[in-house]
C-alpha cells in the first residue's frame, strides 16, 4: 500500500516566523480583490453602476422637453444624487459586506484567526480590496456620465478646465463617500450577523430621517458630511433654506465646510476600521453550533 | 531545544471551563498534555471540538486557564506561528481551488509568494492530492477536502497540530495513509493532538489518549486500558459495499462476530472481536475495493463505556 510521505525537508526556513504589516496587508487584499472579483454578483454590481451612464444619452437622443437640463446640470445632478448619495453606500453594502461578514458565515474566518496575522492588517487590506475594486468602477462610470452629459449639448466638456476640475471634485467627493460607508459596511460584517439589513436600515432610513431635524441629528449621519464636500455650484445649493415637517430652516446655519467634513470623514474611517479589527479580537469566531455558540 | 524544554507540556489546561449560555461544553478541566501524537476521545458533544477550539484562541475560556506551548493561545501571534489546525467541519472559500486555498492560508501565515507557493505544492503531494490540485474545491469528494484541509495545516511546518475528527469522510485506504502521516508527523518530533470518537482510530497512532465525556475529563493515559473496558461490550460496525450479500457471508461465522444483517447496500455487523473485523475488512478495502465503500463505526460500544466510567467516577468506585 502506498503511504502518505513526508517530504524530507520541512519548510520552516522558507516561512517568515515574524511576517512584516504589509507582507500580511499585501496577502489580505490580494486574496480579498481576487475572491470579489471572481463573484457573479461583482459583475452585476458593476453592470449597475453603469447603467446611470445611459440617463445623459438617452436624453440627448430622445429627450424633446424645452425645459431639458443644461448638460452641465444634468451630470451634476447624476453625479449627487445617484452617484455619491445613492451608489457610493450602495456598492459600500454590496461589496465591503462581503469580505468580513462572509468569512464569519462561511466560517472561514476561523483560518485567518488561528493563523499569526495582524488583525489591523487584515481588516486594512480587506478594506484596500474593497476601494480598489468598487472605486474603479464608479470613477469609469462617473467619467463616461461626465462624457454623454456634453453629447449634443452645450456647457459640459472635459476639455474645459472648470468642467474637468468639476469633474475631479465629484469623482474625489465619491470616492471619499464609497471609503466611509465602505468602512462602515465592514464595520457592520464584523459586528453583526446581518450586515445588510442594518445597513440598509441605518443608510437608507436614518439617513433620510435624521434629514428631516437639520442640525440635530443629522450630524450622527455620514451623509451630512458627504454633502459637505459636494461643490457649493451645485444645483441645490441655491437653495438658501429647507422645508422640513418641523419647518422652514436656513441651509448656511447647518452647513459643514469642506475641511472639517474631510477631517470627520476620515475619523469615521478610521474608527470604523479600528472597531472592525477590535471586534475580531474580542468576539469568539468558534461557530461551534453544538455547544450553544 | 534541550532535552527538557522538549519534554514540557505542549498543552497546559488548569481548572478550563467554557459555556456558552445555558450550556456547558467544558467543566473545570485540568489536564497537560506531553509533547508526542495525543488522541483527544470522546462521543459527539463531548467538548473536543471547544477544548480544541480553546487551544487554538478562537475561544476564550469562561473560567480557568490555558497554555499551548507554554503561553495563552488567545490573540497570541508567537504562538499562532507554532501551531496548524485542521477543523472538523468543511470551511472553504467559494470559487477556490484546492491549491489556492493553501497557498493563501500560507500568505496569511506570513509566507511570500513564492515560498507559499512551493510550500502548497509540496502539502499537496504530501497528502496526494497534486493531479486535481488545481480544480476547484467544490468539485472534491468529501476525502478529497478532508486531505486539503490536513494539507493547509502541515502546509505550514508547525510544532504542534490539531487535527479534529481528521478520519471523517475518508475510505479505508485513506484513512490507513493518514494513520501512517500521523505517526510519521509523531516521529519526526511535531506534537499532534487528535479528536475522535472512535477508539480505534485513536489506538492505530497513538497509545496516549484523553477522554472526555459531557465536557468532563473522564480519563487520561494508555489506550489499551480503555481497550479491555472497550472489549467487554458489543461492537457495531456499518459497511457500505456494493457487494453486500457477499460481505455479509464473509463475515457470518467469523469468530467474535454474533450478528450480521444486510439492508441495501449496508451491511451492519455485531462483534465482540472489533480489532479482527477492522484488519478483514483493511484487507478487503485493498483486494476488494468494491466490497467495502466505507466504514462507520457506531459508537454505541464506546458510549458504554463512557457511561460505565462516568457511573464509577460518579459512585468513586
Amino acid at each position: 500500500m502506498s503511504e502518505l510521505s513526508l517530504p524530507t525537508v520541512l519548510w520552516t526556513e522558507t516561512a517568515a516566523k515574524t511576517p512584516s504589516l504589509v507582507q500580511q496587508f499585501c496577502a489580505s487584499a490580494a486574496h480579498a480583490f481576487i475572491i470579489m472579483t471572481r463573484r457573479r454578483r461583482f459583475a452585476l454590481a458593476a453592470a449597475l453602476t453603469f447603467l446611470p451612464a445611459l440617463v445623459p444619452v438617452m436624453e440627448s437622443f430622445f429627450g424633446r422637453s424645452v425645459h431639458a437640463l443644461m448638460a452641465s446640470e444634468l451630470f451634476t445632478r447624476l453625479a449627487e444624487k445617484l452617484y455619491i448619495d445613492l451608489l457610493s453606500p450602495l456598492l459600500g453594502l454590496f461589496f465591503a459586506t462581503l469580505l468580513i461578514a462572509e468569512d464569519v458565515e462561511l466560517r472561514t474566518i476561523s483560518y485567518i484567526l488561528t493563523r499569526p496575522i495582524s488583525r489591523t492588517a487584515w481588516v486594512l487590506g480587506r478594506f484596500a480590496a474593497f476601494l480598489l475594486a468598487a472605486a474603479p468602477i464608479l470613477l469609469v462610470s462617473l467619467a463616461i456620465t461626465a462624457l454623454a452629459s456634453g453629447i449634443k449639448r452645450q456647457g459640459f466638456v472635459l476639455s474645459n478646465v472648470n468642467d474637468f476640475w468639476l469633474f475631479c471634485h465629484y469623482a474625489a467627493v465619491q470616492t471619499i463617500a464609497l471609503a466611509t460607508y465602505g468602512a462602515f459596511a465592514l464595520f457592520l460584517g464584523a459586528f453583526s450577523k446581518r450586515p445588510i439589513v442594518y445597513g440598509v436600515l441605518l443608510i437608507y432610513g436614518w439617513q433620510r430621517v435624521a434629514a428631516f431635524v437639520p442640525g440635530v441629528i443629522d450630524f450622527l449621519t455620514i451623509q451630512k458630511y458627504v454633502d459637505g464636500l459636494k461643490p457649493v455650484l451645485a444645483t441645490q445649493r441655491n437653495l438658501v433654506s429647507i422645508q422640513t415637517a418641523l419647518g422652514t430652516f436656513q441651509r448656511e446655519v447647518f452647513a459643514i465646510g469642506a475641511a472639517r467634513a474631510l477631517v470627520v470623514l476620515g475619523l469615521m474611517v478610521v474608527v470604523f476600521l479600528g472597531a472592525s479589527a477590535f471586534s475580531l479580537r474580542r468576539r469568539e469566531f468558534g461557530g461551534d453550533k453544538t455547544a450553544g455558540a | 531545544m534541550t532535552a527538557d524544554a522538549s519534554r514540557k507540556p505542549v498543552i497546559e489546561a488548569r481548572n478550563l471551563s467554557k459555556w456558552f449560555g445555558e450550556v456547558v461544553a467544558l467543566n473545570n478541566v485540568t489536564l497537560s498534555v506531553e509533547p508526542g501524537v495525543t488522541g483527544i476521545l470522546g462521543p459527539n458533544g463531548a467538548g473536543k471540538s471547544t477544548f480544541i477550539k480553546l487551544a487554538l484562541g478562537l475561544y476564550a475560556p469562561s473560567r480557568g486557564e490555558m497554555r499551548v506551548l507554554g503561553e495563552p493561545p488567545r490573540n497570541n501571534r508567537r504562538v499562532l506561528s507554532r501551531i496548524g489546525w485542521c477543523p472538523e467541519v468543511d470551511h472553504f472559500y467559494d470559487h477556490t481551488t484546492g491549491f489556492e486555498f493553501v497557498y493563501w492560508l500560507c500568505r496569511y501565515w506570513g509566507m511570500s509568494s513564492r515560498a507559499a507557493r512551493a510550500a502548497a505544492i509540496e502539502a499537496c503531494e504530501m497528502v496526494r492530492i497534486t493531479d486535481r490540485m488545481d480544480d476547484p474545491i467544490d468539485e472534491y469528494s468529501k476525502g478529497m477536502r478532508q486531505r486539503i484541509k490536513i494539507a493547509q495545516a502541515l502546509a505550514l511546518s508547525p510544532e504542534l497540530i490539531f487535527l479534529d475528527e481528521p478520519m471523517n469522510g475518508l475510505d479505508p485506504r485513506s484513512r490507513e495513509e493518514m494513520y501512517t502521516l500521523i505517526r510519521a508527523l509523531g516521529d519526526r518530533g511535531i506534537s499532534v493532538i487528535v479528536s475522535s470518537h472512535i477508539l480505534y482510530e485513536i489506538e492505530r497512532i497513538t497509545d496516549n489518549v484523553v477522554l472526555l465525556v459531557g465536557g468532563t475529563l473522564i480519563a487520561q493515559g494508555r489506550v489499551r486500558d480503555i481497550r479491555e473496558l472497550i472489549d467487554r461490550y458489543p461492537h457495531t460496525i456499518r459497511v457500505i459495499s456494493d457487494q453486500p450479500v457477499q460481505l455479509a457471508k464473509r463475515f457470518a461465522g467469523e469468530p467474535g462476530v454474533y450478528a450480521v444483517e444486510t439492508r441495501g447496500e449496508v451491511v451492519t455487523i455485531r462483534t465482540l472481536s472489533p480489532d479482527d473485523c477492522y484488519e478483514t475488512l483493511n484487507i478487503l478495502a485493498v483486494k476488494a475495493p468494491g466490497w467495502v465503500r466505507a466504514i462507520e463505526c457506531a459508537d454505541n460500544n464506546l458510549q458504554a463505556v463512557f457511561d460505565y466510567l462516568t457511573k464509577k467516577t460518579v459512585s468513586g468506585v
